[in-house]
């Protein structure tokens, strides 16, 4: 039995990734782990995942826990993976034409984003009056159809005036939950405003249900402790705050991972390269610290006003659907995540049965589409089924996993694509499983956890339909993501891409350059790209990935002990941080000529000053005392603030003050 | 509501859409572990909800005999109806004098969702009726006649339901409405206050003899 003394405080640290949930117990002042967890995240019901965690990692006395921290890259998948919910995006003052011409209607994350007459310029006076009748007709028209609402206004960190008068009119006709943009962010692009506005309202249904599941399972246990939550950035902040703004979990994972690695490698300066079951993730640890962006943060290819550590995250990961292209002569990896082959036949026999048979049939029998599975994940609710082609899949995928042609005969189709499967999978009621690296593991003896008899059947069948041995395309797959994945390195920390290959025979020197610094081919010139800090492997799969990325870096591998659990050991190390920002901009006269005073703006507020030194003042002095208050609330001790002054050209300052301080685990 | 923890939230939305719709029907015990399992939340959340609940009214703490679904009766009827129809068209009067550019907006955009869809979906025209009613109160811009009267809301849209099986559709509803919009954008405050009585009084009157006949 552990006797705890006085000055000791148990954490328990929690990171639920795309595909596995890692869970340890720390000792939270001499830092000793105590105990790990790892499991199968459950995508369906998340308690499942967390509480198997939970229940099985060994406290002895849960009523010693202090302090519950969670990390996730459920925001993140959700959004790289286009599972959010549906958001109707009210853009009050955008010109229409200036979006179409220019092609930014991509950018805001929602297909449903509809033009209101209104919104301010730039120095906060209205522009336009507002069409509040216009507005409500379009949430009327939509409502049925979306699960939230965003509303952005042109400006309105400046003047958030017509996104309130929205918000007060939208919620008298509809319960859906509202975002407003100006609440996310004190930036001033509006495309990112818009974005980050969007993105919140998709995620609040996921992360609210991942909360309270949370709460649950620690309920369950008899956990009585705060919850926590990371943030982009790697702080941590209250289950509450987070519930309310989604958005800043995203790249969470990754920022906890940073913070994880230098925490058990107590290295400065260090690439961390985390390796999940989805993607892959680069973060910068510099100095001690880990490097925050201070563009906007990017997820899903959208640029958001969120501030995040600064990272690259790839779609390519240990459960990346290894596949071959449309005219059968590429072998693809990823970006689509599949359930692993092994995993399948381990659930279902039957499934391992017909992998079995299928590598003994001659080639043409054995196409790759045999590989790929669909299956049913749940039974859907009530009749949410949409048609009859809906129906009869649902059907048929209830007498158990099936492979892709067979499906396609016996819904009497052509080829798959013509199933409209795509809104069964967004809500998980079916999933697909396929090849992936997780398999090649398994046939390698690197992973055991499922069935490798399956998987090595399985991948036999592939390499026999491209006249290949499979061994030697094993090796393929595994140069392919080490390519990848060192590809991405360099492009994280240079900044800079390989153009796309014009030709086959083209002239560009980079491409070559990289090409041959990887595999040295030239017989004269000898390239290398050398990486300065060390590179530290985060993640199950790191180690068998990154070995090669290392040595083409030519660089050390340094795998932490506990490295698998990275993530979670960075959730609960973490600060807890709440910053606060003002903006102050001039005051201007109607023909924008002379400076009347100063506007100080805060997000409920707005003050007028004469002098631009007393509002100044006044706005550093606010931001500190609400970010000192709001840090204690949020569990921080004894928090330290530093007050900066960023301005964003045009006169306008932004006064962001942080709070910043260890989590408060004094006893109840 | 905001201050209350994100399970206890979702809780107590999900416990009062029971209650109102009579999925848990008045007289009902009410087991928190049972909830907390039916309902996916913890057991705090569900504690924390019915405490919410019997400050609204409807759910009843007894010391010895446990916790139950509050009782609907006719006496409660008489008293709701007695204070609402004095408040509801204290709210019309206030509107009428106090409703902004905005709230006429906002009024007028329920009465066009309401004129778009059939008559036949009784559900949907009493949540915009209960819409209709929240927005007039909003537009007489006193935040505790709001409060109170949303407490209201909670225990009238029971009775709503008890009254169902008896009532008709509430084809004169939509045309009250109209009438109310006028009246408050007229800045006539007395017809807003007297169609206001009205409508509230129809509908006590229909709810009353329906909770009788359920009786008999």
């Amino acid at each position: 039995m552990t006797v705890m003394k006085n000055h000791e405080a148990l954490v328990l640290g929690i990171d639920t990734g795309g595909t596995y949930t890692d869970g340890v117990l720390l000792e939270y002042y001499s830092r000793r782990v105590l105990a790990t967890h790892k499991s199968l995240t459950t995508r369906r019901d998340f308690a499942l995942g967390i509480g198997a965690v939970i229940d099985a990692i060994h406290i002895e006395d849960p009523s010693a826990v202090r302090m519950v921290s969670v990390s996730t890259t459920l925001a993140t998948n959700a959004i790289a993976e286009g599972k959010g919910k549906r958001v109707a995006l009210l853009l009050i003052g955008y010109d229409p034409e200036l979006i179409a011409n220019f092609k930014l209607g991509a950018r805001f994350a929602t297909p449903t984003y509809y033009f209101v007459r209104g919104g301010h310029d730039v120095y906060g006076r209205e522009k336009e009056p507002l069409d509040l009748a216009g507005l409500l007709d379009t949430v009327n028209r939509v409502k049925g159809q979306v699960d939230a609402i965003a509303i952005s206004s042109y400006f309105s960190p400046l003047n958030p005036e017509h996104e309130n008068r929205a918000y007060e009119a939208v919620r008298r006709v509809t319960d859906l939950p509202i975002v407003l943009g100006n609440q996310l962010s004190t930036r001033l692009g509006s495309v990112e405003r818009a974005t980050t506005a969007a993105l919140n309202a998709s995620l609040l249904a996921v992360l609210q249900q991942f909360i309270i599941a949370v709460q649950r399972a620690m309920e369950r246990r008899h956990i009585d402790a705060p919850l926590m939550v990371v943030r982009g950035d790697g702080t941590l902040m209250s289950a509450e705050f987070a519930a309310r703004t989604p958005v800043e979990t995203i790249h969470s994972g990754p920022a906890a991972s940073a913070i994880g690695a230098r925490f058990l490698t107590r290295l400065d300066d260090a690439l961390v390269v985390d390796v999940g079951g989805t993607t892959t993730d680069f973060a910068l640890v510099n100095g001690g610290q880990v490097r925050v962006g201070e563009e906007g943060a990017r997820v899903g290819g959208y640029k958001t006003a969120v501030q995040a550590a600064d990272l690259l995250s790839i779609a390519a990961g240990g459960d990346s659907h290894i596949t071959l292209s449309r005219d059968n002569k590429r072998l693809e990896v990823g970006p689509e995540r599949v359930m692993p082959l092994a995993y399948l036949a381990h659930e279902y026999p039957e499934v391992a049965q017909r992998l079995h048979t299928l590598s003994r049939r001659s080639w043409v029998q054995a196409a790759p589409e045999w590989l790929e599975y669909w299956l049913l994940l749940r039974e859907p609710d009530g009749d949410s089924l949409r048609n009859d082609q809906e129906r009869a899949l649902v059907a048929l995928l209830a007498e158990g996993p099936q492979p892709v042609p067979e499906i396609v005969s016996r819904l009497g189709v052509l080829h798959i694509a013509q199933i409209g499967a795509g809104e069964l999978l967004r809500q998980e009621i079916i999933g697909r499983a396929g090849l992936t690296p997780t398999d090649l593991l398994h046939i390698e003896g690197r992973a055991g956890l499922w069935d490798a008899t399956a998987a090595r059947e399985a991948w036999k069948t592939f390499a026999r339909f491209q006249f290949k041995e499979p061994d030697e395309l094993r090796r393929q797959v595994w140069e392919r993501l080490a390519e990848n994945i060192t590809y991405a390195a360099v492009s994280f920390l240079s900044g800079k891409q390989l153009p796309p290959p014009a030709h086959p025979e083209d002239r560009d020197m980079g491409r070559w350059f990289f090409g041959n610094s990887l595999q040295p081919a030239h017989p004269h010139l000898e390239t290398e790209i050398r990486l300065r800090p060390h590179l530290v492997g985060i993640g199950a799969p790191a180690g068998a990935l990154l070995q090669d990325v290392a040595a083409a870096l030519h660089s050390d591998l340094i795998l932490p002990k506990h490295h698998e659990v990275a993530n979670a050991i960075g959730a609960v190390a973490g600060s807890v941080m709440v910053a606060e920002e003002i903006l102050v901009y001039p005051h201007l006269s109607l023909q924008g000529v002379d400076v009347l005073g100063y506007f100080v703006q805060t997000s409920d507020g707005r003050e007028l000053f004469e002098e631009e030194e007393a509002a100044l003042a006044y706005a550093r002095a606010l931001s500190q005392e609400r970010a000192l208050g709001a840090a204690i609330r949020a569990g921080a001790d004894n928090p330290q603030v530093i007050v900066e002054d960023i301005s964003d050209g045009l006169d306008t300052h932004r006064i962001r003050a942080r709070a910043v301080g260890n989590p408060r685990l004094e006893k109840p | 509501m905001d201050l209350q923890r994100i399970d206890t939230q979702r809780t107590y939305r999900e416990l009062l859409e029971l209650i109102t719709t009579l999925a848990l029907p008045p007289g009902e015990p009410l087991n928190e572990q049972l909830l907390a399992g039916r309902l996916n939340t913890t057991v705090t959340a569900v504690q924390e909800a019915l405490k919410l609940l019997a400050h609204d009214g409807l759910v009843t703490v007894t010391a010895r005999h446990g916790i139950y679904v509050a009782e609907a009766n006719a006496a409660d009827l008489a008293e709701l109806s007695e204070l609402r129809l004095e408040l509801e068209g204290l709210a019309a009067r206030l509107a009428a004098q106090r409703a902004t550019a905005d709230d006429l907006a906002v009024l007028d955009a329920l009465c066009r969702e309401q004129e778009a869809f059939a008559r036949d979906e009784p559900q949907r025209l009493f949540d915009l009726d209960h819409r209709f009613h929240q927005a007039i109160a909003a537009a007489a811009h006193n935040r505790y006649l709001a409060k109170t009267l949303e407490q209201f809301f909670g225990l009238s849209r029971r009775l709503w339901f008890l009254a169902l099986p008896w009532l008709g559709s509430l084809p004169g509803a939509v045309g009250v409405h109209v009438a109310l919009v006028e009246a408050i954008r007229a800045r006539d405050a007395d017809r807003a206050e007297r169609l206001m009585h009205a409508h509230v009084e129809g509908f006590y009157a229909e709810a009353r003899a329906a909770l009788e006949e359920d009786r008999s």
